[in-house]
Order: structure tokens, then sequence, then C-alpha cells
């Protein structure tokens, strides 16, 4: 059985190094279309940041005068919490706004200037199920009537804008990507079909000796696995170096899952299975 | 071993083979004769099952026509060896190589191949050979490690078609005298061939076909 093992595994080689420069073809073809897919996946993965940028869509903060009266604030916050459009509110006082403010540019605004000058705001959260930019735009009208409104800042119709972009954006990505797998099958089924006709000799001497169709089979499966492993592995090491580069040069942190390889070596050998088992249905059996 | 239960093919109107009835024993050596064209290759390609008969059936060693599936197949040309008469060989590897490829198919481990491999190196009259590729050899000489590739699994029944038909009279004698020698250990032969003239003055049994009709046997 190892002996049979080793002998189909020997098979599988051979007809790889046979092949040589459909072989290098198809290393080279696989190694280019998952770089893409690998790099795409790569820009997926780190959209991960844009979600929140998203999500305050659903918001908007409204910074009060200084001066404003803690009876009209609270009956202000009372009739914002009754409108049915708004989901909640959060009240940001001049000391939470001073620690966001620390925390996003590191300075310890009291400690600079020897005050506070941040205003009090309060975040709105906008109902998400019963949202509407027409009815945010009349409420954001009513606030703005009241004398200790000093400014609203919602930025919803800029992110619902780039949100339509990103979305064409994410369907081209699923086309290209669709296109990329659909090429690579055609690639390694087209190399793994040549193959089968280079060795249709061999093919026809195995059967008239009893071999079986898996028995066939094997030697073509590990050739289409090593243009799969040999392309991937390259486009995996490609996909790495280029972001690690990329963000050295542009100090940027773009990251980088930890299972990556498995991702593209994976589905590179899956894809691979997959288009020559197609290839050997049309030519063993016809 | 091989029964034919009136079987007919044809590959179009005027070519096949037709309502055959035909029984071969275990052990027997015959030869399939009849002019180019009379159905002899198609009759042997019927006892492994490469083409299936439209009427009748046939059963080879335990497998019938009708009743094996096309996956298991495989399972009776294990135990059948076939010679060809473009004997089939690969180029690109050796004597050895391409004589140890069915054993590889069974399984057999590395040292049973090595055995049995040498055993029909022997019997070819070989040995010589072994490191050498296809190309490198004559005719005859291919045609010795094609019969060498056949009989290394020990199989039960040999069909050989037109083992001959590219040799001269001397190289064919002296396969027939091979094919002779394994017969007598016990392996069922059927030969197809044209050349009345080699089986002319032995004495075995003759299927004679016609226009893919049975004349004789």
């Amino acid at each position: 059985m190892i002996d049979q093992f080793a002998f189909l595994i020997a098979e599988g080689f051979k007809s790889f190094y046979r092949n040589k420069l459909a072989s290098f073809l198809c290393v080279i073809t696989i190694f280019i279309n998952f770089s893409i897919l690998g790099s795409l996946f790569v820009v997926g993965y780190n959209t991960n940041s844009l979600v929140d940028f998203f999500r305050s869509k659903y918001s908007f903060e409204i910074f009060l005068q200084n001066d404003v009266d803690q009876d009209v604030f609270t009956d202000f916050i009372d009739k914002l919490s009754k409108n049915n459009i708004i989901a909640s509110t959060e009240l940001i006082d001049k000391e939470k706004s001073a620690a966001i403010f620390k925390e996003e540019f590191g300075e310890d605004v009291v400690e600079m200037l020897g005050y506070n000058p941040l205003p009090l705001s309060i975040k709105v959260f906008i109902n998400e199920e019963s949202f509407e930019f027409d009815q945010v735009d009349l409420l954001i009208e009513s606030i703005n009537t009241y004398d200790f409104v000093d400014e609203i800042e919602y930025r919803g119709r800029y992110i619902d804008d780039i949100e339509d972009r990103i979305n064409l954006a994410i369907f081209l990505f699923l086309v290209f990507v669709i296109a990329i797998i659909f090429l690579s099958y055609q690639i390694i089924s087209n190399t793994v079909n040549l193959s089968m006709t280079n060795r249709r000799d061999f093919i026809d001497i195995l059967k008239y000796n009893g071999a079986s169709g898996f028995f066939i089979k094997i030697p073509f499966y590990i050739e289409s696995i090593l243009y799969s492993v040999f392309g991937s592995v390259f486009s995996f090491l490609f996909v790495k170096y280029f972001f690690i580069s990329f963000n050295t040069y542009f100090g940027v942190n773009v990251k980088l899952d930890d299972y990556l390889w498995v991702w593209i070596i994976g589905f590179s050998i899956f894809i691979g299975l997959y288009s020559s088992n197609q290839s050997m249905k049309r030519n063993l059996y016809e | 071993m091989v029964e034919f239960k009136n079987i007919s093919f044809s590959y179009s109107k005027d070519s096949g083979v037709y309502d055959i009835d035909l029984k071969v024993d275990d052990s027997e050596f015959c030869f399939l004769v009849g002019p180019t064209g009379s159905g002899k290759s198609s009759l042997l390609k019927m006892i492994y099952f490469d083409i299936l008969p439209s009427e009748g059936e046939i059963d080879v060693l335990g497998y019938n026509s009708k009743k094996t599936k096309k996956n298991s197949i495989h399972k009776l040309r294990k135990k059948i060896g076939v010679i060809f008469q473009d004997y089939k060989l690969l180029k690109q590897r050796t004597v050895y190589e391409n004589i140890a490829l069915p054993l590889h198919i069974n399984g057999v481990g590395r040292k049973k191949i090595k055995d049995n491999v040498e055993e029909a190196l022997e019997l070819t009259d070989l040995v010589d050979y072994q490191n050498k590729y296809p190309d490198q050899l004559s005719g005859g000489e291919q045609q010795r490690v094609c019969i060498a590739r056949a009989i290394v699994k020990n199989p039960e029944l040999i069909l050989a078609d037109e083992p001959t038909g590219n040799l001269d009279p001397a190289a064919a004698h002296k396969i027939l005298k091979i094919l002779e020698q394994i017969n007598k250990e016990g392996t069922t032969i059927i030969m197809a061939t044209h050349n009345y003239k080699l089986i002319s003055d032995r004495d075995y049994r003759i299927i004679e076909l016609k226009a893919g009709n049975l004349v004789s046997s």
C-alpha cells in the first residue's frame, strides 16, 4: 500500500516535471491570480475600521453654549428622548470631552490652557430601523432653533455618499474575485487537460491493466495540487512582504490576518482539485 | 473461463460481430483467425470489457458483461494480461519500469515487484535489456517487453491481439514459443492472428471468423 502510494506520488511529480512549460505558466498564472486575490482579502480584512465610520451615519452631536442653564438643558434632553426617531442620547460633559481630547490628541487641554474650553455636548443616536434622511434633517433643523445650541455635527449624507461608492467597489470586487477564481479554474483545468492528452498512452495502459478510475486520477490530482501549492505559496509571500513594505513606506498599519496563508493556499488547492476533477471527468469517460 | 452467449456488436452497418456463441476453457491455447476486419480485435476487446455487446452476454472469469458495473471492470482486468500489436509501451520508461507497471497498479510491494519482473525478464529473454528504453529495441524485443508486462502479474488469461503482426518470421516464432511456454504453466491464451503459416503446424484450437461471423471453432 505504501509502495503503491509512493508510486502515485512519484507519478504526480513526474507529470508536473514533464509538462515543464505548461506547469510553469500554470504556476505563474496562479501566482498572479492569488496575489491579487490575497491583496483583496487583506483590504477586505481591514475594512472593519470603516464599519465604525459608517455607524456614525446614525448619530449626530449637538454642541451647546457654555452658559446653558441646567433646567433648560434637562428639559431639552427630555424632549429629545421622547422623539420617535431617536433611539438614545449620551451626555458628554466637559470632563468627558477633555478625556476624549486627550485620547485623540495626546494632550491634556486643562493642563495646557489652565481651564477647560471644551463645550458640553449631547450625542444623539438615531433609530436605525426607522432611519430616513428627511426626518433627520427636519430634527436637526428644529434643534438648531434653540438659542443654547452652538453647533450640530452631522455627516450622514456625506457618509451615505461614501457608502454608495464603497458598495459599488464591493460589487466590483466580487465580480473581480469571481473572474479571478474562474480564470484560475480554467488555467488549471486546461493544464490538466493538456497533461492528460500528453499521457493518453499511460492512461490507456493503466486502464487495460486494471487500474481503477481513482487510481488513474491520483497522479493528476497531485499534479494540480503542485500547481496550486507552488503558485499560492509564492503569492502568499508576495502579498505578505508587499503589505509589510507598504506599512513601512507609508507609515500606515494595514493588518494581516494570521491565517492569511491558510486562506490563500487552502483556497488555491480547493480550486486546483475541483478544476482537475472536472477536467478528468471530461477526459476519462469520453 | 470465457463464454460468449449469442453476442452481437456493430460499429456500423457493415462492421461488427454477429451472433457469436463460443466457449474457451481453462488452460486452453486457442487462435482467433480471420482476415483484417473480420472482428478478431472486437472479440478480444469484449473479453476485457473495453466494448460491450449490444446483444447477448459474455462471462469472463466470473464477471458477466450485463451484471458487472462500470466501476468494477478494473477488477476483471487485473486478472487479464493484454498483448497489443502496437506494443503500447511507455517510451519515457525503461523496460524494467514498463514491465513493473501492472504490479504497481495491483499494489504489490517493492521486493515482490523486483522478483516478479526478474522472472518475467528471464522468461522473455530480456534480462540484458532491462535498463534500455523501448526506442532502443527492435520490434521483436518490444513485443517481448509487452508479453513480459502481460505475464508479470500472473494473469489467469492472456489476450494477444496480433502479437506477431509487425514481426519477421524468426521473431514471430520466438514470440509464439514464449506464449506456448506460458500456456504450459496453466495460463489460458487467446491469440488473434491472420498469419496462418505461423500456426498451421501447431495442434491448437482454431476459431475462425469471417465478416463478423463465426465460421468454425
